[in-house]
């Protein structure tokens, strides 16, 4: 007996425990029995009661879902989430099938894809939205374009620039010399005209120098990092290198800018004329951001000819970036190509943009040969020198060419051009000067890599073009002499560029970079800007210690795949044509090197970014449906048949297109904003409303193909319990519920009317308020906030009945008090049947009457 | 509607009381007529487990449109431990065309109780649902009728029969459309909450209303179990096809002589219900006949000799679905009727899935063109995915039926659908857009 009593004990003990295991134990879930499960052909453990995603999930299998939410049950509504079970007819979804033991589970075979594309062109088929702005998608630097237009309706120019100078630091400059690729997809042409985006940001951009002239700094687009003490070398002040100087600056990093010329701007300085970008006004006014971040200008500095990569790195640069550009213009591989009259496009352009006359050039007859920015900058400065005669000579066809808007002024202004005619030897008399250049037409053959219809010459159609000076503009590459002395571990590409990686901007030697037309060839500004500014962001988190292998995908440093657009055609609005800036005549113009373009009036910059169509969704970057979308393979890009004739305008037009939605935005709530043309109904806002938060505002509406996750009756969430507790708008997989954007000046308090109840001070969910010490509390309706009976009748009968009980109980507390404030005031929010004592008749009418159980 | 008389030698059992007793009238003419007496046999002396094992012996299954085995639905239920369950007849009749079930509840209410209450006593539940439609208002009113007399004569309630069971029935009318006849859909309804599928598993034996273990049944099915209890599993299962033992209820409407309401033993083959029917009417040449209601198959009349059992059914390419079978002639364009039930099936769907949602609605679109002249060049092939992966990726019947009307014409009207989508004609000269063949060759 004494033998057996200890054992008795610890059996009941151990019994007990067990059951508190078993009904109290919050880990109850973890003591379920393990169980294994083999997923795409490997095996793992999961616990009892585990759903199939869930055990994904805990291992890191990717299954894609749009409704689930992970802190409820699976809903099963958007049918992504479906796997293969070995043995099951139809792919069960995985958020609502508990594993099984031995279960053998695939989550990406073929026909799942299949399955899950199909879901997700059908929801596209009704999704009446788009992510990111069609300007923004083909701007080689993603300027968030509809954001500084708006701040320019607003008449907030600083703000505009500000914005711009997220991505770009120099508005103004980009203003004049971008081929604004934006412009050819604004989506403002379906209503009428594209909007004058490069004009807009120009008078942005020249506000905000004009003030500067007044004092006024330039905005700073992010608040400028603590210094790091790390010093940075840019070789190189064009758009590209000034560009990085100005992010590492911000990134609180020392740069020092070398210059090979006696001024800085490179390309635009010595390459882009007078005419189209002032140097003193505009280029050097805008550069003065950088130095005024603290970016030192060391100028005749060329690399190679006065110091080596190894020269810097000796010198305690932790970092050098080598941004040098194209300055090597390339030859034509034609006969007498060295002959005396034959010209490099950019030595003349050195001295003819700045308006200086080029020795000789006065009177002569010009031939241009090449069809990119650089020889129609060398057309129209001929005209500008005096030339009696320029031609332009190009081997495609005029939509090919990279300068193509700017040949109608250069032909209004005198010169001539043709097109699909390519050199084939210069000519010249027996002083080995040029005397004429001899050409073959061409014609137009297969499209090449780049798209463009290649030209091939045409057999006996030579033809004489008689002149005294060629200028050769038939694109540059990257002077790469330096590279044999003191720069080991750097080299050059098969196609001569300066090899460096294209997301971490790195070459083979550590602690050097290389960005803009030095690695890519000779681009567009805005190219080398965006490349510039992402090259910044790579030293940036090399200085910092990072591992450049593993911030490959980070944000600022990969290129956004903009390809996924959803575009609906807009017919709706109200036609408003683009204000066009309007330019001095040809006959005056050609004789002038200044600007010849007259900028914006306020106004007019402020109409014009007015017709802006706000094609941008906030939840960019964080939505699920365009991840998965581009996952899939649903994009614009895998849409559109290769060159059929027949293309997709937007991903809307998939192969189950038909009718749409169009719905309404919803901005009544102070702080969630609805669009529920992005809905995509699948119910999580709902579930998450109802079931974690108890206010249950939102439910599946109608039936049928409209149905749509709304509040009741479509109404503002004003009319519903919504607490502005901002799940809905975090679980929200789609921009259908976002936070509202808010800015502080919209809340200004009158002190005359707070009666200091300090509700805000309870509500605010991010403890922005605080009581102070000297903050008089309103004992009475602290203590007892009077909530809205019309409210919590929505939520269900057992906490209104609930609800109301506590109000009755509380008025007859308060009456026996003695603190009841105007019975009136408060009756008609109650049920008279339930108030019982009289007051119910009492009821002004002053509440809202929404039980509809109280006699009116 | 008309019921027919069934076919000769075939015996009677869901209709075989009906006319005998008064529906709403007292408890002894029901009784006369034999009501009761399988309940009064069972209670107290005959085990739940023998009353499941007699349905299992007779091999019942559903006849909500599955056909799933009754007994092993009990099974389930009455193995979860320890919970209160329920059991609810599934009288709601979502197809608004067929009215088997209403006529067999408006006609035999009390085989209806009785069934769901050995059903209840059979796996252990205390209460018991009769989903009706809210518009069926005689059936409604019959069957409270019915329940009331039972309680008043101590069949059903606390210590029903002194049997120490307890067995509470109510009557519940139910709003809603096609998709509440659903079982997970129904079971929310009567939780009074938004009425939308869930996915199953967990099957409602489960988890069904207010989370307890739960058997939905069809209305046919509980009252075929009392007929089963007097008379025995053996002579049931000797009834009919061998794998879908008994009787049925047949509507046949459409182009026919005299249409009507027939039970028949499952098994026959459609031909031979459809001369119960009287054959199609004298000028009208058969074309098809649609099996299934809204989201059954179109069956062509080479096919006619396909029997009417759900395997046969769904081999063929129709299902059992509400019990009806619709003659169709000469007269109807088949892209066009399937064109009708899509529009219907999309309007019907409840919205929570994504494909059923804009899936069903894309269906009826390609319909929709196709018989107006516009049909693009992929639609007959986007039609074929876009049912494949409907199917596939379904939460609930509704969402994996809807293609059907379109599956099945596809596969017998090829002809027909061909001459739609890719030539636009009508050869019926329905759809109005559309030049029939015969215009379109003379033009």
């Amino acid at each position: 007996m004494t033998d057996t009593l200890p054992v008795v004990r610890d059996t009941d003990i151990d019994a007990s425990i067990e059951r508190l295991l078993e009904t109290q134990s919050p880990q109850r879930r973890q003591s379920a029995p393990a169980l294994t499960i083999e997923v795409d052909g490997r095996q793992y453990t999961g616990r009892e009661g585990q759903t199939i995603l869930d055990i994904c999930r805990d291992n890191g299998i990717d299954v894609p879902t749009l409704c689930y939410e992970p802190k409820l049950p699976g809903f099963g509504a958007c049918r992504m989430c479906v796997v293969e079970v070995e043995g099951e007819e139809h792919p069960p979804i995985s958020c609502s099938r508990a594993a099984e033991p031995g279960m053998v589970v695939h989550t990406q075979t073929p026909r799942l894809r299949e399955i899950r594309k199909t879901n997700l062109e059908l929801i596209f088929s009704d999704h009446n939205a788009y992510c990111l702005p069609p300007c923004q998608n083909k701007c080689p630097s993603h300027i968030d374009i509809p954001g500084f237009l708006k701040a320019n309706t607003e008449g907030n120019f600083a703000e505009a620039a500000r914005i711009f100078k997220r991505t770009i630091p120099f508005p103004s400059i980009l203003g004049r010399v971008c081929p604004a690729p934006c412009e050819e997809h604004c989506r403002r042409d379906e209503v009428e005209e594209a909007i004058a985006i490069r004009d807009s940001h120009r008078f942005a951009g020249d506000q905000v120098l004009k003030a500067q002239g007044d004092g006024v700094k330039a905005p700073i687009p992010f608040e400028v990092q603590q210094r790091t003490g790390k010093r940075v070398a840019v070789i190189g002040s064009g758009p590209a290198g000034m560009s990085a100087a100005y992010y590492l600056l911000i990134a609180g990093h020392e740069v020092t800018i070398f210059e090979r010329d006696e001024a800085p701007g490179g390309m635009l300085r010595y390459g882009i004329p007078q005419y189209r970008l002032p140097k003193t006004e505009v280029l050097e006014a805008e550069y003065q951001s950088v130095y005024d971040l603290g970016g030192k200008m060391v100028t005749n500095a060329a690399l190679g000819r006065d110091f080596t990569l190894d020269d810097l790195q000796n010198q305690g640069f932790d970092a050098v970036c080598i941004a040098i550009g194209c300055y090597a213009t390339n030859k034509l591989g034609i006969p007498n190509e060295e002959a005396d009259g034959v010209l490099d496009g950019l030595d003349y352009l050195r001295i003819a943009t700045l308006g200086l006359p080029y020795p000789g050039h006065k009177g002569t007859r010009v031939v241009v040969i090449g069809g990119g920015f650089t020889s129609m900058d060398c057309t129209r400065t001929s005209v500008r020198q005096g030339a009696s005669e320029v031609t332009l000579v190009y081997r495609r066809d005029m939509k090919d060419m990279p300068a193509s808007n700017e040949v109608h002024e250069a032909l209004e202004e005198g010169a001539r051009a043709i097109f699909q005619a390519s050199p084939t030897r210069v000519l010249t008399d027996d002083k080995n000067k040029v005397t004429g250049v001899e050409f073959q037409r061409m014609r137009l053959g297969e499209p090449d890599a780049s798209g463009r219809r290649r030209p091939e010459p045409v057999a006996g159609t030579e033809f004489v073009i008689d002149c005294d000076r060629v200028l050769l503009a038939i694109g540059q590459g990257p002077q790469l002499d330096w590279l044999s002395n003191g720069a080991d571990g750097v080299s050059a590409t098969r196609n001569r560029r300066l090899a460096a990686d294209a997301i971490t901007f790195a070459t083979g030697r550590p602690g050097v970079f290389a960005t803009g037309d030095v690695r890519i060839g000779a681009a567009t500004v805005v190219q080398a800007n965006g490349e510039g500014r992402r090259a910044a962001y790579a030293i940036d988190a090399y200085l910092r210690g990072h591992d450049l292998g593993e911030i490959r995908t980070r944000q600022t440093l990969a290129e956004p795949q903009p390809q996924f657009l959803n575009i609906v055609p807009y017919t709706d609005e109200v036609k408003e044509p683009r204000l066009r800036l309007r330019s001095m005549p040809a006959e005056e113009r050609k004789e002038s090197y200044v600007e010849y373009e007259i900028p914006y009036t306020q106004e007019e910059a402020m109409a014009e970014s007015k017709r802006c169509l706000q094609c941008t969704c906030e939840a960019i970057g964080y939505c699920d449906l365009r991840r998965q979308g581009i996952e899939y393979g649903t994009t614009l890009a895998t849409l559109e048949p290769a060159r059929t004739g027949f293309s997709h305008r937007s991903v809307t037009e998939n192969r189950f297109t038909g009718t749409n939605h169009d719905y309404i935005r919803d901005d009544s709530h102070a702080f969630i904003l609805r669009e529920p043309a992005r809905c995509i109904d699948c119910g999580r806002c709902a579930n998450v409303c109802k079931e974690v938060v108890g206010a249950a505002c939102y439910d599946f509406m109608r039936t049928g193909f409209d149905t749509l996750v709304t509040t009741p009756l479509d109404m503002s969430l004003n009319t519903t319990p919504c607490v502005s507790c901002g799940r809905c708008a975090e679980t929200c997989p789609t921009g259908a519920l976002m936070p509202k954007p808010r800015v502080l000046e919209k809340y200004d308090v009158d002190e005359s009317r707070c009666i200091l109840c300090g509700i805000c001070v309870d509500a605010c969910p991010y403890d922005a308020l605080r009581c102070g010490p000297d903050f008089e509390l309103s004992h009475d309706s602290r203590a007892e906030p009077m909530l809205d009976l019309l409210a919590y009748s929505a939520i269900d009968r057992d906490s209104e009945v609930t609800f109301i009980h506590r109000e009755r109980d509380w008025l007859a507390r308060a009456d026996a008090q003695g603190r009841l404030i105007g019975q009136g005031r408060m009756l008609p929010v109650l049920p008279a049947g339930v108030v019982g004592n009289g007051h119910g008749a009492e009821g002004d009418g002053h509440g809202p009457s929404g039980n509809g159980q109280h006699g009116h | 509607m008309k019921i027919l008389s069934s076919p000769r030698g075939k015996p009677s059992i869901l209709l075989a009381r009906a006319g005998r007793y008064e529906p709403a009238g007292p408890l002894a003419q029901a009784e006369k007529a034999g009501a009761w007496a399988a309940w009064k046999k069972t209670a107290p002396d005959v085990s739940p487990q023998a009353v499941i094992r007699l349905v299992s012996d007779a091999r019942l299954r559903g006849r909500g449109g599955a056909g799933y085995p009754a007994a092993d639905k009990w099974r389930a239920a009455a193995s979860v431990e320890g919970q209160a369950r329920y059991v609810i007849a599934n009288g709601f009749e979502a197809d608004p065309g067929a009215q088997v079930d209403r006529l067999l509840m408006e006609q035999d209410p009390h085989a209806v109780v009785e069934g769901l209450v050995l059903a209840a006593y059979a796996i252990g539940a205390s209460h018991g649902y009769i989903a009706v439609h809210e518009r069926m208002g005689e059936a409604r009113q019959r069957l409270s009728a019915a329940v009331r007399a039972a309680e008043e004569a101590g069949y059903i309630g606390t210590n029903a029969l002194d049997s120490g069971f307890d067995i509470h029935v109510e009557v519940v009318p139910l709003p809603g459309g096609l998709v509440v006849g659903e079982e997970t859909t129904l079971i929310r309804a009567i939780e009074n909450k938004r009425a939308q599928p869930d996915q199953r598993p967990p099957y409602p034996a489960h988890d069904g209303v207010w989370g307890r273990p739960t058997v939905v049944n069809n209305v046919e099915t509980l009252s075929l179990v009392p007929w089963i209890v007097n008379n025995g599993a053996a002579a049931f299962a000797a009834i009919g096809d061998d794998d879908f033992p008994g009787t049925t209820l047949v509507q046949l409407s459409g182009s026919l002589k005299r249409p009507g309401i027939v039970e028949v033993p499952l098994g026959m083959s459609i031909r031979r219900l459809l001369a119960l029917a009287g054959g199609p009417v004298d000028d009208a040449e058969l074309k098809a006949v649609l099996v299934g209601g809204p989201a059954g198959g179109f069956l062509p009349p080479h096919e006619l000799d396909t029997l009417y059992t759900p395997t046969a059914l769904a081999a063929a390419g129709a299902i059992w679905g509400s019990g009806t079978v619709v003659a169709i002639d000469e007269r109807t364009c088949i892209v066009d009727m399937a064109t009708t039930l899509l529009r219907y099936l999309s309007d019907e769907s409840c919205g929570k899935t994504i494909p059923c949602r804009i899936g069903v609605r894309r269906l009826y679109e390609i319909g929709r063109r196709a018989t107006s002249g516009l049909a693009r060049p992929v639609d007959a092939e986007v039609l074929g995915q876009l049912a494949a992966d409907l199917r596939d990726a379904a939460l609930c019947g509704l969402e994996r039926l809807a293609p059907n009307p379109f599956m099945s014409g596809m596969r017998y009207f090829e002809e027909e659908f061909d001459q739609h989508f890719a030539h636009g004609n009508c050869p019926a000269g329905v759809c109005e857009t559309l030049p029939t063949k015969a215009q379109a060759v003379s033009a």
